[in-house]
């Protein structure tokens, strides 16, 4: 037998007591640890004179994804009485970041790593979202950033109210409007999916997922086709350059608690488009002032026989996305425009089949008035005041007519 | 007491298809334009409401179109049409009869003078001649809204944003009209209160036709007397004559209708076919 061969024989003898030595020191140190921490009722009380628990359950821990590693991989150093001399005094938390590099690089730019200026604490650390001892991998159901879990977990600040408002969060609960969300039922998407997960940032870092701009390409991840629509429209185009009064995804679907446009209770039902959706910018002064958009375009429409039906609950009457379409909306200057010159009689021959090439011309959107700038404003505006005077001269006339026949009548009979 | 016929049944059916038109089309109509008020909920809270709403009022619409071409028929081809015609002209007498009104309802003639009225007052002339032209505007710009395709092949849109605004402004007069002055005149007035039963019996009695017709009655009677017969109460059943104003038998026009149905069945099942 040659020297070499039981040189390695003698190396691999001992590589395998080492391994069987670490092991085995590993379990005697771990069941060290719970020989005490095994105990429901171990606590102490910390400077707040709060209550904390030091249970650990030994069951949960070895069934974690991190159940071979032994106690002191992560706590490195205690140090207090309870514990053997020679431990050091406990500097930082339990370092994750000693192992998972990459993600800590990721949540230290995020903003759930930014520290509380009262409590010195971060806002969220790793165990806030992932568990201390019971950790498991994200595909396991019992994690606690699994999708069916992440709701739970992100609730567990966000939808608890007093929380919500000492830290200025905005959104009382919406975790509960999520739940009923279109998105909510699919049990598919989660918060993460919008909102990112490590390098989760503020809703005004130009980073984030969810800043103004961003918000149709974080939508456009599962709706592609919509969001290709949306950035060329005249919405999507001014809400790229930040115009903050320019409508993006949430302008119109919601946040939260977005539903499917069938569902009755969606902010952009057909039911609501022309009540609701469109008028929150469209009726209001400061959108037509600043962007030189005809006045009264909704009151206009209100007045028109699709806008009074519309009202009445008719279905098949025309609301403002049937003539400008919905994510694809230009100004009626551009030839993509369905109400561009050249495509109207196509939009209005939808609905109204043959109609000609004259039916497509003159203005929609009139209001009534005597001083309006065109011929049909002030053709009804004239028809209003003739008939009002003629109708108050009429009937007005008939009233007193027949108020003065029956008080003689009345009179001449009492005698 | 003796009765005159004010409407033949031929007339009623036309004034009862005028009623439920009408109604229909004032409600559905103005329906669209308040259709955010609270009694357009039973059209509006239904499925389809709006939608059914708009295919009656059309249907109405049309119904009320053919009522009018029958009524025109009516009046220009049928003897009794054509004396109802003579008689709804106005003339110089209903101006005056306008003026003597007013000044008996303002107690300036004191006692108020007794006006003798022909077979219309000219507060019937008045409402037929409104109606007469309200259903031509109504039919004229209804159409040209139901037709929008067509007309704007033609005209460019502010006519039709116009003849919108008439129909809408037309109705309210119409429909005020009805409210104000037809319903005051067979309902409100102390002389017929609670209600004038003409539009359903067809008869008006001696003292109404006293109060509101007294030359059309003196004309009556006066032609009763040279005919040298006191009443036509006892001519046998068909021989009176269609002619309105003529003295009617001692009988409710209710019993006759239900005997002309009757005799409608009959003359139906023997019907030989064409």
């Amino acid at each position: 037998m040659k020297s070499t061969d039981l040189v390695l024989r003698g190396i691999l003898l001992a590589l395998i007591l080492l391994l069987g030595f670490i092991s085995n020191s590993r379990a005697v140190e771990n069941s060290l640890c719970f020989g005490c921490h095994q105990d429901a009722d171990l606590s102490r009380v910390d400077a707040a004179g709060k209550k904390i628990s030091l249970y650990v359950s030994e069951v949960r821990f070895k069934s974690s994804v991190h159940g071979d590693l032994s106690c002191s991989d992560c706590h490195t150093r205690i140090k207090d009485d309870a514990h053997s001399a020679g431990g050091q005094k406990v500097r930082e938390r339990v370092n994750c970041g000693a192992c998972h590099e990459e993600q800590n690089r990721e949540y230290l730019k995020g903003l759930h790593a930014k520290t509380d200026p009262k409590t010195s604490t971060r806002a969220a650390t790793c165990s806030d979202c992932h568990g201390k001892h019971a950790v498991y991998r994200a595909n396991d159901p019992r994690s606690m950033v699994h999708p069916s879990q992440v709701g739970k977990t992100c609730d567990r600040c966000h939808s608890d109210k007093d929380f919500t408002r000492l830290h200025a969060l905005g959104p009382t609960s919406p975790g509960e409007l999520f739940k009923e969300s279109v998105h909510g039922k699919t049990g598919e998407v989660t918060c993460k999916n919008c909102h990112g997960t490590h390098d989760l940032k503020s809703l005004i870092d130009p980073k984030s997922s969810i800043f103004r701009s961003n918000l149709p390409h974080t939508c456009g991840e599962c709706h592609p086709e919509v969001m290709q629509q949306f950035v060329e429209s005249i919405h999507g185009v001014l809400a790229a350059r930040g115009r903050g009064d320019s409508p993006t995804c949430t302008t119109c679907h919601g946040i939260h608690g977005i539903k499917a446009k069938v569902d009755p209770e969606s902010s952009v039902n057909e039911r609501r488009i022309a009540l609701t959706t469109c008028p929150q910018c469209h009726a209001a002064e400061r959108i037509s002032q600043e962007y030189g958009i005809t006045r009264g375009l909704v009151k206009s429409y209100y007045d028109s026989f699709h806008g009074l039906s519309y009202r009445g609950g008719d279905t098949f009457s025309a609301n403002c996305a049937s003539c400008h379409g919905v994510h694809d909306i230009f100004p009626s200057s551009d030839p993509r425009s369905k109400i561009h010159k050249d495509n109207l009689q196509k939009t209005c021959g939808v609905c109204h089949p043959g109609a000609s090439a004259n039916f497509a011309k003159g203005k929609i959107h009139t209001v009534a008035s005597l001083a309006g700038r065109d011929i049909s404003e002030k053709a009804v505006g004239w028809v209003r005041l003739i008939y009002i005077i003629l109708i108050a001269t009429v009937i007005g006339g008939m009233v007193i007519f027949n108020a003065a026949d029956w008080v003689r009548k009345t009179v001449d009979r009492k005698h | 007491m003796k009765k005159y016929v004010r409407m033949t049944l031929n007339e009623r059916v036309q004034h009862l298809n005028l009623i439920i038109n009408f109604a229909i089309l004032v409600v559905t109509g103005f329906a669209l334009k308040y259709s955010g008020a609270t009694w357009t909920t039973p059209i509006t809270d239904v499925p389809a409401g709006m939608t059914f709403r708009g295919l009656l009022h059309r249907l109405s619409g049309a119904a009320i179109v053919s009522l009018g071409l029958y009524h025109i028929l009516y009046m220009f081809l049928t003897p009794r049409g054509r004396s109802l015609l003579v008689d709804l002209v106005p003339r110089w007498k209903d101006a005056l009869d306008v003026w003597e009104t007013l000044k008996n309802n303002f107690f300036i003639n004191r006692p108020p003078k007794e006006i003798k009225m022909g077979r219309f007052s000219f507060r019937e002339k008045f409402e037929y001649l409104g109606l007469v032209w309200g259903t031509a505007v109504m039919t004229v710009t209804g159409f040209i809204l139901w037709l929008e395709v067509e007309w704007l092949k033609y005209f460019p849109r502010w006519t039709f944003d116009l003849f919108r605004a008439i129909h809408f402004y037309e109705a309210v007069l119409a429909t005020l009209t009805i409210l104000v002055w037809h319903f005051y005149a067979v309902m409100l007035d102390p002389d017929v209160y609670p209600m004038s039963w003409a539009w359903i019996t067809g008869n008006i009695s001696e003292h109404e036709m006293k109060l509101e017709h007294g030359l059309h009655l003196e004309r009556l009677e006066a032609e009763e007397r040279m005919k040298g017969s006191g009443s036509t109460e006892d001519l046998p059943t068909g021989q009176q004559s269609m002619f309105a104003g003529e003295v009617n038998e001692e009988r409710t026009s209710v019993r006759r209708f239900t005997r002309r149905l009757r005799e409608f069945n009959e003359r139906m099942r023997n019907w030989p076919g064409v």
